[in-house]
């Protein structure tokens, strides 16, 4: 899976999350909490929906790495390609 | 809302606790879950109103026409914001009865209804107390307007790191404020402190059954 791949993922199950909100005017280095005003349940349900999708492994304790669009991007091709290798 | 704030003698009272050791054991418990099945500070907030609830009915029920009627049942209205504006508060039914995974799934279940309006109308008007949890954005403290007729809402404020004295010496803890709103025809101050204190003290005690 491509790094763009990733992304519409990612774009995908952020819009299931906050349908009203136009993603690609978000900047890519915002919160997404803030930018999207989602809470910790739609963050949990958006890191449910991911680990389906990718089949990644994300621990609560890398939730500060998936809270921009890039480093979610970014944390999530990083654990593919970790996954490949392995 | 004007309702209720006209009709009902509201009073208002907070406490604060330290949910340090609670964050702990969610840390330890979700480290081996997969994200379905993981837990939220939430739930736990909501298992300590119902626990609580059940132990002092003054703040579960309903009072109509003055007069209060205590619930049989600890039926916790969640309180949901809903995407675009507005609120709703439908009912976790039995949330003192349920175990804490059921519990969590119930306000999954709930929120995702909520969300894509698929709640029952049944489920807005069923609630015997309400939570207002701010979650992790928000502010430190909420004051709760109490739903008629209804007779209480506990609101939990956002978790913050604050300096804290622990066996004498001062250390980083992490510290939630719980608010409680309640009708004052049917408990007082007293009551309402005791009450705020068993909520603290059950949401410090998680993995108790």
């Amino acid at each position: 899976m491509t790094d763009i791949d990733v992304r519409k993922v990612v774009q995908e199950e952020l819009n299931n999350i906050a349908p009203e909100a136009d993603l690609a005017s978000i900047d890519p280095g915002a919160d997404l909490r803030e930018a999207l005003d989602i809470d910790s349940m739609d963050f949990l349900n958006f890191v449910t929906a991911i680990h389906h999708r990718l089949g990644v492994d994300i621990p609560e304790l890398d939730y500060p790495k998936l809270v921009t669009l890039d480093g979610a991007i970014a944390y999530l091709t990083a654990k593919l390609g970790a996954n490949r290798r392995s | 809302m004007a309702r209720s704030k006209r009709e009902i003698p509201h009073y208002y009272l907070e406490h604060q606790v330290d949910v340090t050791a609670c964050e702990q054991w969610l840390a330890r418990t979700n480290a081996t879950r997969a994200p379905d099945n993981r837990l939220l500070i939430g739930a736990l907030a909501i298992r300590s109103v119902a626990l609580a609830a059940r132990r002092f009915p003054a703040f579960n029920g309903f009072c109509r026409d003055g007069k209060f009627e205590p619930a049989a049942a600890v039926h916790v209205g969640v309180a949901i914001a809903i995407r675009g504006g507005g609120l709703a508060a439908p009912a976790l039914h039995h949330a003192d009865q349920l175990p804490l995974d059921q519990l969590m799934t119930g306000m999954r279940d709930l929120v995702q209804r909520m969300r894509s309006g698929r709640i029952r109308s049944s489920e807005i008007s069923d609630p015997t107390i309400t939570v207002s949890s701010l979650g992790e954005r928000g502010v430190e403290a909420l004051y709760g307007i109490i739903y008629p007729p209804q007779v209480a809402i506990v609101g939990f404020g956002k978790v913050v790191t604050r300096p804290w004295v622990v066996d004498g010496a001062i250390g980083p803890r992490s510290v939630v404020t719980i608010t409680l709103s309640a009708d004052h025809r049917v408990s007082d101050g007293h009551a309402g402190a005791l009450f705020l204190a068993e909520i603290g003290k059950q949401l410090q005690e998680p993995d108790k059954p």
